[in-house]
């Protein structure tokens, strides 16, 4: 079938038709026209276009924030553009709503998954695919799920509450769910982010095999290296705008960057040139009550001032856990935490730590780390007026509170502040992340414990963020990174932890070798 | 043993408006929104079925007025809380200080106040009515009793295996899952909001047509708190529900009746009783912690699609 | 609307309704929608009251005229919004935390139980007598509110039943006295004999102004002042906004909650006191009726602000008085004071929803 379109095709476009051949010639699954859409005063997506051919696996590359997400949510008719069209195998359609997208044979596996956690596997795909009788449906559906499931390669017990799943199992859940509803056009939303390279390479697998039937498959990304290794073609995205589509065969990963940031920014090691005593010694470390991550049993490590101690691991292996015991949101069952100059740790408060010279970044900004509904100032002096400062328990010195928090958000370059008592949730991503460091480094911390610190972060926060954990360590502080970003920890560790199941299995060197720490993190599993 | 049964035998009637309460309770909240305004729509029911039976004399009629009474009035909350995304604690609190107001001003106006009027009759099964201890336990109940009984089987049918069912619940556990795959979550929350208001209409309506069989105001007597503490208990599950019914309707059948064994507690003590009973059964449902509570995951969050910051 | 049903049948009219939430509207539109809210809810109750026949001239009567020209339903009117400012104040601090005390009906029936308790037994001496009332009045609300609170922080019982349950128990309490050991001696009564003048919050000596006003206006004063300036006031804040990033960062959770909950529960046996010594002069049987809902919706309409609190707890009061003289002169039953406010409450509840949300028409 061709296109009835009569939009001039995009410059882009021709340049990648040359370039990759079949998957550009093959007709159009899929045409976006001019898409805008806005909330309230923010435009997400400024007049983007975008195309898919049948029978390929394109990826839509850009950092966060740069409207992929909201481009697929208005495919599979989450939201609603202000303006633009959406063509589907050459004729207009309109998606307003999710059911519409559906019948249309658009399945889209979102990041955080849209699944029911007390439901069976097999509920929720019959959610996905409910008609008429349930019982001789769920019966049907059952033979039609486990077909599939074995054409692809997905093994999945049906009966088990994908509560119960782990994070990779619940994906094939989700993948499994669209396709039985005879989705054509199969978009994934970050489907790797929380997957092993190994679990990632079998997704694309099976993906590709998808993509030979004739099926379409988008993969919204921001990882360059998936990027060109698994997609026919790459469409860049950057601040809401479309950049270009290539094909992997004729970028290399510099070019591509420069078109993700608009800039280059390549961040360097830089070891810690200073590395003295040990200053925290965590052994036989245990824990396992209360919490969803998996227990941590029989920790033990060191870490000296003046060095970044980075802890790598697939999501779930108990850094969570870890990073409650650290930062006194839970206490240890077993072993000793010991610190330099005061002794073993035993379930000190959050208040007492910072005392000791704490500092802690949550993984969890939105959770741990500000309180979106409160104002800038408030958030950033909280931890200064429980330790005593800004005035008497009666009266609190707003001016003097203004003022500091006026200091600080200019020292840590925090943007996007018009007034201090603007909502602290109204700030960006990475601005937010940099109103947290601000106030837990006022204090010149000698501990830092960071988790995830750069997660959901664009390149130019994550290197402002690195930067500061620099700056702790040269001024003598010690150092906890815990990463499921193996780059990250690559790039800043001075020395690497492995974490999986709930134990440090191996510890390297920095600079260590990016498949042997890979090696640790799944050969335990 | 002539009083306990007695005493049993009345044990079907006092559990009845617990049951009724309860299980419109858990249909609605199974949905995921959170219902505080039981209180309200058993009054609403009761104050209908009453006027019905003062007006016309039909129990048919009057049972379909309450539920209807009960549905209307949860039309106002639902635009409440599911198009306004008003805050649900508050909306509850307000339907039922709504129906206080709402109910008096009505019984006031019409002089039902205080009219006592003829009840239901009781099913005759004839030879299972006369067995004897059983008999008038289990087969000598009004037509209502058995309804409750078949309208819990029904539920649970409807939950467990038809696509509202799934659909309901999926909306109540996650209702950004449910809205991705096409389920109107707006649309499921009202069904269920309405449906079970009317159970819990018809509840009212018993309390008044079938129990006291008389108005008056604030006759509810915060069966509806119970039954929502009821609903807890049972970990929004549809049989243990019933049989917690059975346990408060109990208790509740044993207070005219202390007096006659000849306990000397004094009276008010004893009109205490149920909800003493009611807090320490929240207790002891609290210490079994190795249990899932079982409340729905979305339970009293408003769904918004297009939420963004 | 949101929602797909409705999205769907405006396709026909080629323009879709967006809604969007909006961080936040400018001040002066917001005060314009609330009191829009506000008279439209006065408005349908209005109706309401004319539906049951009570003539426009005899509402404008009732609730304007002769509370602004005549000084003795001013001053009803502002003896009955002592208490219910106190219980409003009780309500906001309680929600402050994210605790639902709707349990104040209990604890006001306790504080006046304790306050009597006092009078009966004639403790401490005369001149300190109104001060030891008020003390166990005080001591009783946050007896009362003592154990959901503990079971909430144990046990994580819900205390939105739990309270609701204590009250209850409070009221067959209440009866027990009452019909029992504190009937009247004199009358044979349901009530506790008549507090002595000692007992009893009289005029301040100043404007006419009562005791019990003074009273609810320090404690407006202290509380706005907790609330904007202190410590205190600050972490709640937090409590507030993000229990678990106030845990994380060092805030005592648990401790302000229960200072918090404990002071709600205090002020409403405070209002209890108010109302029995201020009003009654003694403890009847049904002195608490309409006190703990109307409490916690005028913390909800002030949005838990303690000079809003001021304002709702007078307008509430009027409804009040107003609504006694409409039982007495129309034969109209109190309740529909209930229904007003409860009207009222889903009018400034659905201007709110135009605070908070932004409509669009699409294309």
């Amino acid at each position: 079938m061709t296109s009835l379109s009569t939009t001039a095709a995009p410059i882009s476009e021709q340049a990648s038709c040359a370039a990759t051949g079949l998957a550009a010639l093959a007709p159009r699954a899929l045409q976006l026209t001019n898409i805008v859409k806005s909330f309230g005063d923010y435009v997400a997506l400024d007049d983007v276009s975008f195309d898919l051919r049948r029978g390929e696996v394109h990826a839509l590359l850009g950092e966060n924030g740069a409207g992929k997400s909201t481009l697929m949510n208005v495919v599979a008719g989450l939201y609603t553009s202000d303006s633009g069209t959406v063509a589907l195998n050459g004729s207009p359609v309109i998606i307003d709503n999710p059911s519409v997208a559906h019948r249309l044979g658009i399945g889209m596996v979102h990041q955080h998954y849209r699944l029911v956690d007390t439901f069976t596997a097999l509920e929720n795909i019959q959610l996905e695919n409910g008609h008429g009788n349930y019982r001789r449906s769920m019966a049907k559906l059952r033979d039609r799920t486990t077909e599939i499931a074995e054409r692809i390669g997905f093994g999945i017990d049906l009966d088990r509450p994908v509560g119960e799943m782990s994070i990779s199992e619940q994906q094939r859940v989700e993948i499994l769910k669209i396709l039985t509803a005879d989705a054509r056009i199969i978009i994934l939303d970050e489907p790797t982010a929380v997957l092993t390279d190994a679990e990632a390479d079998r997704l694309f697998t099976a993906m590709a095999g998808l993509a030979a039937e004739g099926n379409s498959v988008v993969f919204v990304t921001h990882k360059l290296r998936e990027a060109l290794t698994y997609a026919d073609r790459i469409t860049v995205m950057r601040a809401g705008k479309m950049v270009r589509t290539v094909a992997p065969n004729d970028i290399d990963t510099t070019q591509l960057t420069s078109m993700i940031v608009g800039e280059t920014i390549v961040e360097r090691r830089y070891p810690s040139s200073n590395i003295g005593d040990p200053k925290i010694v965590l052994k036989g470390v245990s824990q396992a009550g209360g919490g969803d991550d998996a227990p941590i049993s029989d920790v033990n490590f060191t870490v000296r001032e003046g060095e970044i101690y980075g802890i790598a691991g697939v999501g779930g292996n108990g850094q969570s856990r870890l990073a409650a015991l650290l930062t006194g949101l839970m206490r240890h069952d077993q072993g000793r935490i010991l610190l330099a100059g005061h002794g073993a740790l035993d379930g000190e408060t959050p208040l007492a730590l910072r005392e000791l010279g704490f500092a802690c970044i949550h993984s969890d900004r939105a959770h741990y780390g500000l309180a979106n509904d409160l104002t800038i100032m408030e958030n950033f002096s909280v931890s200064a007026v429980l330790a005593g400062d800004f005035g008497s328990p009666f009266k609190i010195d707003k001016r003097r509170m203004r003022a500091s928090t006026q200091e600080a958000v200019k020292a840590f370059d925090v943007r996007g502040v018009r007034a201090l008592h603007q909502k602290a949730g109204l700030l960006s991503g990475g601005n937010a992340q940099k109103l947290v460091l601000a106030r837990e480094f006022s204090r010149a911390p000698s501990i830092v414990i960071a988790h995830s610190p750069c997660r959901g972060l664009d390149v130019r926060a994550a290197a402002a963020v690195h930067e500061h954990l620099h700056d702790a360590r040269d001024r003598g502080g010690t150092v906890i990174l815990i990463s499921e970003d193996l780059d990250e920890i690559l790039l800043m560790s001075d020395r690497i932890g492995v974490m999986s199941r709930g134990a440090i299995v191996a510890e390297f060197d920095a600079p260590a070798d990016r498949n042997a720490i890979g090696k640790a993190m799944t050969g335990h599993a | 043993m002539e009083f306990l049964i007695n005493w049993l035998s009345n044990v079907p009637q006092s559990a009845v408006p617990f049951a009724l309460a309860a299980l419109g309770l858990i249909v609605c909240e199974r949905s995921g929104v959170l219902n505080l305004g039981a209180e309200g729509y058993l009054l609403v029911g009761a104050n209908a079925g009453a006027g019905a039976m003062l007006t016309t004399g039909s129990p048919m009629f009057a049972f379909v007025l309450a539920a209807l009474a009960g549905g209307a009035l949860s039309l106002l909350f639902a635009l409440l809380v599911i198009n306004l995304r008003m805050n649900q604690v508050i909306s509850g609190l307000t339907i039922v200080f709504f129906a206080q107001g709402l109910t008096s001003l009505i019984a006031a106006r019409n002089g039902w106040t205080s009219r006592s009027f003829s009840g239901l009759d009781q099913l005759d099964f004839g030879l299972l009515t006369d067995i004897p201890v059983l008999g008038p336990i289990l087969f000598n109940q009004d037509a209502i009793v058995y309804l409750t009984v078949a309208l819990f089987a029904g539920a649970v049918f409807v939950f467990k295996r038809t696509e509202i069912g799934l659909q309901i619940r999926a909306v109540g556990e996650n209702p950004a899952a449910a809205d991705s795959t096409g389920v109107s979550v707006s649309l499921y929350r009202y069904l269920a909001v309405v449906s079970g208001a009317m159970l819990i209409g018809l509840a009212g309506g018993y309390l008044s047509v079938g129990v006291s069989k008389i108005w008056v105001d604030d006759m509810a007597g915060g069966r509806g708190w119970i039954a929502i503490a009821l609903m807890i208990f049972a970990r929004w599950q549809f049989w243990p529900a019933l049989a917690g019914a059975v346990l408060f309707g109990c208790i509740e059948a044993l207070i005219p009746r202390v007096a006659a064994v000849g306990l000397q507690v004094p009276q008010y003590f004893v009109l205490m009783l149920p909800y003493v009973a009611t807090l320490c059964a929240m207790v002891w449902v609290s210490l079994d912690r190795t249990r899932h509570s079982g409340v729905p995951a979305a339970l009293g969050e408003p769904y918004v699609r297009e939420e963004r910051r | 609307m949101p929602d797909s049903a409705v999205a769907r049948s405006h396709r026909s009219l080629l323009s879709r309704i967006n809604l969007e939430i909006r961080e936040h509207a400018p001040v002066p539109q917001q005060v314009a929608l609330l009191a829009a809210g506000l008279l439209l809810g006065l408005l349908v109750s209005a109706l309401i009251l004319v539906s049951v026949g009570v003539s426009v001239s005899a509402l404008l009567n009732e609730f304007v005229i002769s509370i602004v020209t005549s000084s003795r339903s001013m001053g009803n009117v502002l003896d009955r919004a002592a208490p219910l400012v106190i219980v409003g104040l009780s309500a906001a601090i309680a929600f402050k935390t994210r605790f639902w005390n709707i349990g104040i009906e209990g604890q006001v029936i306790f504080g006046a139980i304790g306050a009597t308790l006092v009078a009966n037994a004639d403790i401490g001496p005369p001149e300190l007598r109104l001060f030891t009332m008020g003390a166990a009045a005080m001591l009783a609300g946050m007896i009362w509110i003592a154990l959901p609170l503990y079971l909430r922080l144990r046990l994580r019982i819900n205390e939105i039943i739990s309270t609701l349950l204590m009250n209850y128990i409070a009221l067959n309490f209440l009866l027990h006295l009452l019909y029992g050991p504190w009937k009247d001696p004199v009358t044979a009564f349901p009530n506790s004999k008549i507090y002595e003048h000692v007992e009893r919050l009289g005029s301040t000596g100043w404007l006419n102004i009562s005791t019990s006003v003074a009273i609810a206006m320090v404690f407006v004063v202290i509380v706005a002042w907790i609330f904007a300036a202190s410590r205190f006031g600050f972490l709640m804040k937090f409590v507030y906004a993000n229990p678990a990033m106030a845990r994380a960062i060092g805030v005592n959770v648990a401790v302000l909650t229960i200072l918090a909950v404990l002071a709600s529960g205090a002020l409403s046996g405070l209002a209890g006191f108010a109302i029995s010594a201020g009003i009654d002069n003694r403890m009847t049987q049904s002195f608490f009726v309409g006190y703990g809902f109307s409490g916690i919706l005028i913390g909800f309409l002030a949005r838990n602000n303690p000079i809003a609190v001021v304002f709702f707890a007078f307008l509430i009061s009027a409804l009040m008085v107003a609504g006694q003289s409409l039982q007495i002169f129309y034969q109209i039953p109190f309740s529909i004071v209930q229904l007003i406010q409860a009207t009222i409450v889903i009018c400034v509840a659905a201007s709110e929803f135009l605070i908070r949300h932004r409509i669009r028409f699409v294309r």
